[in-house]
């Protein structure tokens, strides 16, 4: 791998960003608009005496946090489909950036816009709820690793099926993450969902993530227990994803699909 | 010899686009593939660029083979064709940084000034892609195209959308590469007057097979089948179009 390669595709992204409204809205309006939006809500249910403090605190830094995994996810995906839309894809791969690099520099480039998404929105609920996440995203690092473990899983997974079926699952750039969130136990803990559900919310690491921060908040320590099964969770995907990519990569070379998408 | 393909053969399905295709290229050398719609001529060149596997062949470039050894060829090689696009958002400047960072060049504005002044874009640099000219555009993938100094210039009809005082200015600039940095070059036109100005030997291929190799009036006293002091490439074209649907 070249660095000024992977520095390429970083540049070519940072400028799309500059240039394209559609980018700045979701790498910045929609965690705000999310966090203005549960922080209203929170201050209702303060005020009226219906939740516990530690209950607001940890609906805001998961509003925080999801906003922060779910933005990786789609961004990992748009940032391909940009190149889709512009049909810019046979320039880049006839110049010697490999595959790796590539999604190397799409990875990065995704991760800095992410934490800019979520340190706009961890500075909205400080400053209009009093709610400072700063300190505590220490404590949440493993879990908050996991979680961008995780949502690289998806977004390469989401990436490769883009390559096999085009742009016709464009769709799932921006639903994907949307379809876990019911059953991640973002806002709401494990034995809050219904028995059936439980098994498929334990097989996704952002449940454990989730799960883990809640038990830490709740003072009830560190679970080791939850950060083991999200990291081996995240492992185990994040091997699927890269198979099932590096295996589309070379069926869309195979099948010539590589200069027709569109 | 500087390319060697060799039997490349690609299978879409049932479907052969093209059928074991050789050919070689000397350094310096232009080569001309011609050849109807559908011959193979793009997927010959998307073949030998890497985006498209074959089916069976080998390519090997700069005595290096292809499937080993990507990487390093197309550190030397450069394509561009005007029916591909650049990122429509991003202004003429923006595109050809990037392009200068994928091919680790060492004095990026300065080789960029002096590809635009080249193709006589400068005052466009400012301009977003989408705001250029079919014209225009073809120029700033000309830019693209000579950006590294390839050894090896792959070029797929890339006077298409030029009108002829600028389609001249992009002849006169690989002519000089050509002359100045012996860069070998692999051209489709369906312009064929064009083909026979600027190629030294053509392959012409037809329903993904070679059916001439040669000079310009080799071809063209090979399938007229006929002494000729001229080469007559447009006869040529229409003989074998014709042949064929008869």
């Amino acid at each position: 791998m070249k660095r000024h390669r992977i520095e390429a595709v970083m540049l070519r992204h940072f400028y799309e960003a500059r240039r394209n409204a559609d980018r700045i809205t979701d790498m910045v309006y929609w965690p705000v608009l999310d966090i203005i939006v549960w922080g209203f809500f929170t201050i209702y249910l303060t005020n009226s005496n219906r939740i516990r403090p530690d209950i607001v605190s940890f609906l805001l830094g998961a509003t925080i946090l999801w906003g922060l995994f779910f933005a990786f996810q789609r961004d990992m995906a748009v940032g391909f489909l940009d190149e889709l839309w512009s049909r810019n894809l046979i320039n880049l791969f006839s110049t010697p950036l490999g595959v790796s690099e590539y999604m190397t520099g799409l990875i990065l480039v995704n991760l800095l816009k992410a934490m800019v998404g979520m340190s706009a929105a961890a500075l909205i609920a400080w400053a209009a709820y009093s709610f400072n996440i700063f300190p505590l995203l220490l404590v949440f690092l493993p879990f908050i690793a996991s979680l961008i473990f995780f949502a690289l899983a998806l977004g390469v997974l989401v990436t490769g099926m883009i390559f096999r079926f085009t742009t016709r699952i464009q769709g799932l750039a921006w639903s994907f993450a949307g379809l876990l969130q019911p059953v991640s136990c973002v806002f709401y803990p494990l034995k809050s969902l219904p028995r059936g559900l439980r098994a498929v919310a334990w097989m996704l690491p952002t449940t454990h993530a989730f799960e883990g921060m809640r038990q830490l908040l709740g003072g009830q320590g560190f679970s080791l227990r939850h950060l083991g099964w999200a990291m081996g969770l995240d492992a185990l995907y994040f091997c699927l994803a890269v198979l099932v990519f590096r295996r589309v990569f070379e069926s869309a070379r195979t099948r010539g699909l590589l200069v027709k998408l569109e | 010899m500087l390319v060697e393909v060799e039997n490349l053969t690609k299978k879409f399905g049932a479907f052969t686009a093209v059928g074991g295709v050789s050919f070689s290229i000397r350094r310096g050398e232009i080569l001309g593939l011609l050849g109807p719609n559908g011959a193979g001529k793009t997927t010959t060149i998307h073949m030998i660029m890497g985006l498209v596997t074959p089916s069976a062949g080998e390519i090997r470039i700069f005595g290096l083979s292809l499937r080993d050894h990507r990487e390093q060829i197309l550190e030397r090689t450069n394509f561009t064709c005007p029916y591909v696009a650049f990122p429509y958002r991003l202004t003429v400047l923006e595109n050809l940084n990037v392009f200068a960072r994928l091919y680790g060049i060492a004095e990026p504005r300065r080789r960029i000034a002096a590809l635009m002044d080249r193709f006589r874009i400068g005052h466009l640099k400012d301009k977003p892609i989408s705001r250029l000219s079919s014209g225009e555009n073809t120029r700033v993938g000309m830019c693209k195209a000579l950006m590294n100094d390839p050894a090896l210039l792959l070029l797929d009809e890339p006077t298409a959308y030029l009108d002829p005082e600028t389609a001249w200015q992009v002849k006169e600039a690989l002519l000089e590469a050509r002359r100045d940095r012996g860069m070998t070059i692999l051209y489709t036109s369906h312009n064929l007057f064009e083909v026979e100005k600027m190629c030294d030997r053509i392959v012409f291929l037809h329903h993904g097979k070679v059916i001439a190799a040669g000079s310009p009036i080799e071809i063209t006293q090979s399938i007229l089948n006929e002494e000729r002091e001229e080469p007559a490439l447009e006869e040529v074209f229409m003989r074998v179009v014709r042949g064929a649907e008869a």
